[in-house]
This record gives structure tokens, C-alpha cells and sequence, in this order.
């Protein structure tokens, strides 16, 4: 085969508008917060808007686009995150070290993957409903074992110099849960867009019965997605029950709606609307971006969410220009 | 406005459009006089699916002219042009299955709005009715589920809400694919009242015979170009051939094997014996050897697609066995299928058959994603290479392996499907309806290639409405007649005719009664 001579295919050399409406928002609303926000650019805020606004989210974001990437969404990533935050607490409390305390919190944050995956993987419920059902059975499970919904502290005596390390602390000149987001990032996307199970995964995201008609195990494929998505949300429970030694109740909610949000607007950098790890990272900057500026501005905290929603429709808006199929 | 007579109803002119590196229309042409039914034809890739994207607003052209009754038009939303008259009807844009046929009439179509902000139900309903009454001859349960009607019932509601806008101009897009020769007929005189009452017609489909039989003129596009407009009744369907594919074609289908391939000598490859699945079918059993190309056929509902399910392990035999090379074989799901090395191209080609988002080196290594994955990840070197020998192996006309498949013609679509599971190399290979959408050229390909899958030593089982398909590819044939084998004879004792006398009445022999059997066994 030296004969035949293949056209080049075209390396995506012009980024059209609405792939860049997403970064472009990113720096537009960087630059403003910039001008108008005391303090934003100094670098112990970006640090901050990094640890705090960014990584948590990041982590549980990144987690929602391997559900959205497989055709489904997990919404009991919360009930993951919480899991994860209470086991851990529970073990450190009761005098385990550190190591023992996270195997124990991404293992109950897995039973609620185990879960799933069972609903979805071998019950075929859609994940949609399946999930919501995981997130209502892990909000009863919290109040049954704390006593109606009680915060659980590690005892003040007790806490280990690693969980400050963990949760604030530095590795490589970055900070952990920084770093934390960067590996997971990476190995996401790897993950993704070179492995089998990524390919797998986008098959039955883009046309479940080509799956299946192309002979892909498909179960076998959600199970691994849902088990996968409850273990990485329940890191961002570790780290958040190591910043305040503690577990707070139903905290997971707060990051699932915005995890769905970051997922989504990132699609929007892709060409062919996927989701994929870059958008959804510079989507969670977004965020966060948003929230921490309009918090140095000094807006109602009540405000926040209305000018993030007004932000991602405008982004969205931008984007959602005609994808164009022939035939 | 008053227009004079020989004002073309609809005329297109100079139109471009352009996807991406691919020119769709290339300066294409449509000519359209007043009252008549005008033919359109063209290969797959020709541009007739975006020359009726544009005309029905869902796309724009680049460059061109649009005028209906000799004034230029904007074809800027579909909303728009239906108001100006133009009802374009797809044959792939479904109705909603829960709908009733009156909210399938009256929703979501333009006709609400002539009679103010408020359905008036009842002038709606008596106004449909007439409409169904005039052009088709028959009436239509106004609460029955949409689900619940007959395909051509669904393709008469389809039609009677673009009627009810009152369009000048009506374009049908194969509107024959899904029906039995019967209801075609019915189509036919439906149009020709059309026609009758001054409203011109469109009608693309890949039929020539129908062509000729029912258009006044036809257009062939070739390429996005027009390449000749001729009037139908000084035409035959192999002058239109050759105008679509600029060459004289050969004969359609390619030589059987030959005499000694047939005979006993070969290994039985698939066995079935006493085969049966629910109400679909029973008693169903037969051998295909190696080397063999099987054709199996009946009417819409006399089971023989449900085998395909079966054998694909999409669904589960109730009664009876199936053995491969002697070894008995039950699977419980395609992918079961897949490890015995039976392999299915569906019917449902955009749904199940290829990835339309997907690179044609993603779907041409879909089914054998672990060879080129050995420890997980997948090496695109080797993927390139292999879809790479494929493009060239099987003729696909696409300008490089990473384009999404949605950007190929349906036969070359086609190919794709099938080179996923040469990719993957399968015994048994299982095609439902292997060439429906897919213009001459294209069909001759496929047909070749089946050909050449079975000299290799495969066993091929071709599923198909389509009877001189069944007759001019296959070695042997069964035909189907509410779920029982009505006949299992060698394509070389047999006529399509027959073939038809079959499917319909349940024995060759007896002539095709084109009324009431006909009607039954597709609804049995």
C-alpha cells in the first residue's frame, strides 16, 4: 500500500467563535474582575479562588463528565461527596490514621457507585432516576446515622497534621487539592479519548444500540462509569471534611448542580459538542471565577447564583451556533 | 399576483452549498412548471437531501435563487416556507407515536393559525376529513394512537398536514420506501388528484420504475450539478440510470456461484431446526452452507425480519434450534452473537449501523476495539492503517479516514458498516435490508461485495423487501408468509413474480390477488 496517497485530514487550524466563547467568557470576566475588584488579581486571592472555588468543584466536575461523556449524568455525586466526608471523618474519630480513614471514605463513597451501577448496569433504570434515587437513599442514610443530620467533628486532640496538609498545604510548589485536580485531570483525559473504555463510553453516549449491536459490553461499560464517578466525587468529600476536620451534613449538594453546569458549558469547546476534561475544567474557572470576584466586589451573596446564571446563558448563547451536518 | 402560465411553479437556480471541504451544490438547478408531478433523481451524495433541506427552510443556501411563481424568496425557516405555500415531506421525520392522528393533523402545524389563536376542533376535524376523503379514498380514526396505524395509514397523516397548509408546491421524499406495491398505488392516485386540483409535486425517490411510471418530467442530479431534465415518457429507466451515474452500469447484480458451490459438498455453516419466536414466526428450519448467499423475504409482519433478531441474538428463540458448523448455538445477545462470529448490518443504518459522529476509523474499528487496544489504550497508528485498507479495499469514497460519517453518502455509510465487521471477520454474516436508501451505482457495489464475502468461504443471509434483490443476489431463497416458510426454492427456479405470489398468497403458484391477502398478511 505505497501507491495510494491519503488526503491530510484537516488539523482543526481555525477555532470557530463558539469553541472560543468559553475560554473568551473565562478571560473576559478575568480581566474585569481585574479592573473592578480590589484585590482579585493579587495572587494569595487567585490562590484562594483556586483551593476554595476551583479544585472541590473541579474534582466532582470532572467526575459528572464521565457520566455525561457515557450518555447518562450521575446526580448522587452529593450523596458520594457525603459518604465519602462522613466515613472518613467516622474512621479518623475513632483513632484510625489517615490512610485507613480515605480507604474508608472512597470505599462508602464506591457503595453508592455499586449502587448505581446496579440500577443502571443490570436493573437498564436510566441513570437520571436511578441516580435521584441514590441521592434521596443517601440523604436518608446521613440522618439516620448522625441523629437526624448532625455534624461529626474530629476530636480537636486528634487531628492529624495531615489533614491541613492535605487540605491547604503545598506539594511541588502547588497546592494539594490543586495538584490532586491536575493528575486526575490528566488521567481523565487519557482516560477519554485514548483508551478502549473511552471509546466504549462515547459509543454509547453518541448511539446506545450501536453499542450494542457492535457487540460492546455495555454494562459492563456503566458499571465501570457510575463506580468510577462516585469514587473521584468522593475524593472532594476527603478534602473537604480535612479542611474543617469535620463532616457536615448534606454539604455534597452544594457542588452538584454546579458540577452539571460546568460539565455542559464545556461541551461547548468541543467540535463535536462532547463532553471532554479541558472544557469542563476552564467551565469550573468560570465558576469560580464568578463567585469569588463578585464576593471581592462586595455583591449580596444572594446575588451570586443570578449573575453565574446570567453568565452561562450568555456563554451558551454564544456558542449555540447551528452544528452543521450534511445529509 | 397573476403570473403567466409558462412561469415555472418553482424555479432554483445556481444554488451552492458547501460543508465544510465537501460541495454539496454545485450550481444545482430545479426547474418546476405548474401542475406537474416533477421527477427528481441522483445517486446518494447527488445533493438531493440538501436541495429538499433547502427548499423546506432547514437549510440555507450559500449562493442561488429561490422563486416560487417567478418571485425571488428568502428560504430563511421552515415556518416560512410552508406560509409561502411549500410543503416539503421528509420520509425520515417520524410522527410522534403517542399523538392521535387529530393532534398529529393539528399540532405543530400552520393551518391553527388560519383560524385564529383557538383550535376549532371541529371545523379542523371536517376539513381533514375531507382532505383524507379526497385524496386517499378512505378515512382515519381521528383518536387512534399514531403508533397504531399501518405505515402507509402513518404516510397518509404525514401527507394530510402538509395538505391542510394548502401548499402550491408539494415535495415527497421517497415516499414508497415502506410500502407494499398496493398501497403504492394508492399513493400514485393520490398525486395524480393532486395534480388534478393544480398542485404541483416533487417526487425524489429511488425508484425509476415509479418515476417514470408516475412523473410528467425528471430532473437527475449528478455531483450537486443538474445534469438533465427529460421528459418522462420518452425516457427509460437505464437512460436515467446512466444520466445518475454518468457511465453506462453493467448488470446490477453481480454472477452467482458457480453449480459446485451449491451442491452438497459444502459444509453446513448455519442450521435451524424447528425455529420459532412468539407470534413472529414458527417452524422455520433450513441449512446454508458456506460459500452461500440466502435470501430470506415476505411481506411487512410475516416474521422474516424477527429471524434476523434471533439469529443476532437480539431476541430469544421460544422454540427450536440453531447450530454453527455443527455446534449448537443459542445467543443471548448480540455481543454472544459477535463471539460465535455472526455478524448483522441493520436496517436502521444511522441508529445502529455506523456512528455518524464517530471518524469512519473509529467505526471501522468499533467491533474489534481490544486488538487495537491491547493494554487499554487504543493505538491509532494501527486503527488509521486498518480503516486506511478498508477505504481502499471497498471502494469508499471519502477524502481520509478521520471525517465523520454523517458527512458520507448512504452507500458509502454503508460500506463503513460493513467493513466494522470485516474488520472484526465474522462466518456468518446477517444484512437487513443491505441497500435500501442507496442509489444504483452504490447497490451494484454492495451486491459485489456480498458476492465476494460468500466466495471467500462465508455464509451471507440477506433480509430484504426488496424482491428482485432477493431474486438477483441471492442462491437461494425463502419467502416468508405469516411466519411460516411459503416457499424454499433456488433462485434459479424461481421469478421474482413468484417470489410475490409467495409472500402474498403463500404459494408461488398461485396468482398475486393484490386486494385483501396482500392487506392481511401485512397486518397479520
Amino acid at each position: 500500500m505505497t501507491d495510494i496517497s491519503f488526503a491530510r485530514p484537516p488539523r482543526q487550524s481555525r477555532i470557530p467563535l463558539t469553541r472560543a466563547a468559553l475560554p473568551l467568557a473565562v478571560a473576559l470576566a478575568f480581566a474585569f474582575f481585574a479592573v473592578f475588584a480590589d484585590g482579585f488579581a493579587q495572587w494569595n486571592n487567585l490562590r484562594a479562588l483556586l483551593v476554595n472555588n476551583f479544585a472541590l468543584l473541579a474534582i466532582v466536575a470532572l467526575a459528572m463528565t464521565l457520566a455525561v461523556h457515557s450518555g447518562g449524568i450521575d446526580l448522587s455525586v452529593a450523596t458520594a461527596i457525603d459518604l465519602a466526608s462522613l466515613a472518613f471523618v467516622a474512621a479518623l474519630a475513632a483513632g484510625y490514621g489517615v490512610a485507613p480513614a480515605i480507604i474508608a471514605g472512597l470505599a462508602a463513597a464506591g457503595a453508592a457507585g455499586i449502587v448505581n451501577a446496579f440500577l443502571i448496569a443490570v436493573l437498564g433504570i436510566t441513570p437520571f432516576l436511578a441516580t435521584l434515587g441514590t441521592l434521596f437513599i443517601g440523604h436518608s442514610v446521613q440522618q439516620l446515622t448522625t441523629g437526624g443530620g448532625n455534624p461529626l467533628f474530629v476530636p480537636f486532640q486528634q487531628v492529624p497534621p495531615a489533614l491541613p496538609f492535605l487540605a491547604r498545604g503545598d506539594l511541588l510548589g502547588l497546592p494539594v487539592p490543586v495538584l490532586a485536580v491536575l493528575v486526575l485531570a490528566a488521567l481523565i483525559a487519557v482516560l477519554l479519548s485514548k483508551s478502549r473504555f473511552g471509546r466504549q463510553s462515547l459509543t454509547l453516549g453518541l448511539q446506545p444500540l450501536l453499542a450494542l449491536y457492535s457487540g460492546i459490553a455495555t454494562g459492563r461499560v456503566l458499571a465501570l462509569v457510575y463506580i468510577l464517578v462516585a469514587l473521584i466525587a468522593g475524593i472532594t468529600g476527603i478534602f473537604l471534611s480535612a479542611n474543617v476536620s469535620a463532616y457536615m451534613p448534606f454539604s455534597g449538594n452544594v457542588f452538584l448542580m454546579n458540577a452539571i453546569g460546568a460539565t455542559f458549558i464545556g461541551t461547548t469547546m468541543s467540535a463535536s459538542r462532547a463532553p471532554n476534561v479541558t472544557g469542563t475544567l476552564v467551565g469550573v474557572l468560570f465558576l469560580a471565577i464568578i463567585s469569588n470576584g463578585l464576593l471581592l466586589i462586595g455583591w449580596d451573596f444572594y446575588w451570586q447564583k443570578l449573575g453565574a446564571g446570567i453568565a452561562i446563558i450568555l456563554c451558551l448563547l454564544i456558542s449555540s451556533g447551528k452544528a452543521r451536518h450534511p445529509q | 399576483m397573476p403570473a403567466s402560465t409558462d412561469t415555472p411553479a418553482l424555479d432554483l437556480r445556481g444554488i451552492v452549498r458547501t460543508y465544510g471541504p465537501v460541495r454539496a451544490l454545485d450550481h444545482a438547478a430545479l426547474s418546476v412548471r405548474r401542475g406537474e408531478v416533477h421527477g427528481l433523481i441522483g445517486q446518494n451524495g447527488a445533493g438531493k437531501s440538501t436541495l429538499m433541506k433547502i427548499l423546506a427552510g432547514i437549510e440555507q443556501a450559500d449562493q442561488g435563487e429561490i422563486l416560487l411563481d417567478g418571485q425571488p424568496i428568502r428560504a430563511e425557516s421552515p415556518a416560512a416556507m410552508i406560509q409561502r405555500g411549500l410543503g416539503v415531506i421528509f420520509q425520515d421525520r417520524m410522527l410522534v407515536g403517542n399523538f392521535t392522528v387529530e393532534e398529529a393533523l393539528f399540532y405543530a402545524t400552520p393551518a391553527i393559525r388560519r383560524h385564529g389563536p383557538l383550535l376549532r376542533r371541529a371545523k379542523l376535524r371536517q376539513e381533514a376529513e375531507r382532505v383524507i376523503r379526497r385524496y386517499f379514498d378512505t378515512s382515519l380514526p381521528p383518536k387512534a394512537l399514531i403508533r397504531d396505524l399501518s405505515t402507509a395509514e402513518q404516510q397518509i397523516v404525514h401527507i394530510t398536514r402538509t395538505l391542510l397548509t394548502g401548499p402550491s408546491v408539494i415535495v415527497l421524499d421517497e415516499p414508497t420506501v415502506a410500502l407494499a406495491s398496493r398501497e403504492v398505488e394508492n399513493l400514485f392516485r393520490a398525486i395524480r388528484e393532486m395534480r388534478a386540483d393544480g398542485i404541483t409535486v416533487v417526487y425524489i425517490s429511488h425508484y425509476l420504475r415509479e418515476i417514470t411510471e408516475i412523473c410528467d418530467r425528471v430532473t437527475v442530479l449528478r455531483n450537486g450539478r443538474h445534469v438533465a431534465t427529460v421528459q418522462a415518457d420518452q425516457t427509460t429507466t437505464t437512460r436515467l440510470t446512466s444520466l445518475m451515474t454518468g457511465a453506462e452500469i453493467g448488470s446490477l447484480f453481480p454472477p452467482h456461484n458457480s453449480a459446485d458451490t451449491l451442491s452438497g459438498d459444502r459444509p453446513i455453516r448455519f442450521a435451524a431446526q424447528g425455529l420459532g419466536h412468539r407470534a413472529a414466526f414458527a417452524d422455520v428450519s433450513f441449512d446454508l452452507r458456506e460459500g452461500e448467499i440466502l435470501g430470506v423475504t415476505g411481506l411487512i409482519g410475516s416474521g422474516f425480519k424477527e429471524l434476523a433478531r434471533v439469529i443476532f441474538g437480539l431476541d430469544r428463540a421460544t422454540s427450536g434450534t440453531m447450530a454453527l458448523a455443527g455446534r449448537g448455538y443459542s445467543p443471548r445477545s448480540p455481543r454472544e452473537a459477535l463471539a460465535a462470529r455472526v455478524a448483522l448490518v441493520p436496517e436502521d443504518r444511522r441508529s445502529a449501523g455506523v456512528g455518524l459522529a464517530l471518524s469512519l476509523r473509529e467505526n471501522v474499528t468499533l467491533a474489534s476495539l481490544r486488538r487495537f487496544s491491547p493494554r487499554g489504550l487504543m493505538r491509532r497508528g494501527a486503527e488509521r492503517q486498518s480503516a486506511r485498507a478498508f477505504i481502499e479495499r471497498l471502494a469508499i469514497k471519502a477524502p481520509h479516514e478521520e471525517i465523520h460519517v454523517s458527512g458520507l453518502s448512504g452507500g458509502n455509510q454503508q460500506k463503513v458498516a460493513i467493513a466494522k465487521w470485516l474488520c472484526r471477520g465474522a462466518g456468518l454474516y446477517l444484512l437487513d435490508e443491505p441497500s435500501i436508501g442507496i442509489d444504483v451505482a452504490g447497490k451494484a457495489e454492495i451486491y459485489r461485495l456480498l458476492r465476494s464475502l460468500a466466495a471467500e468461504g462465508n455464509a451471507v443471509i440477506v433480509f430484504s423487501s426488496d424482491l428482485d434483490e432477493i431474486q438477483g443476489l441471492a442462491d437461494r431463497v425463502l419467502v416468508f408468509h405469516r411466519g411460516r416458510i411459503a416457499l424454499d426454492a433456488s433462485t434459479a427456479d424461481t421469478s421474482s413474480g413468484q417470489l410475490l405470489a409467495a409472500a402474498i398468497a403463500g404459494s408461488p403458484h398461485q396468482a398475486p390477488d393484490k386486494g385483501q391477502s396482500e392487506r392481511q398478511a401485512a397486518n397479520g
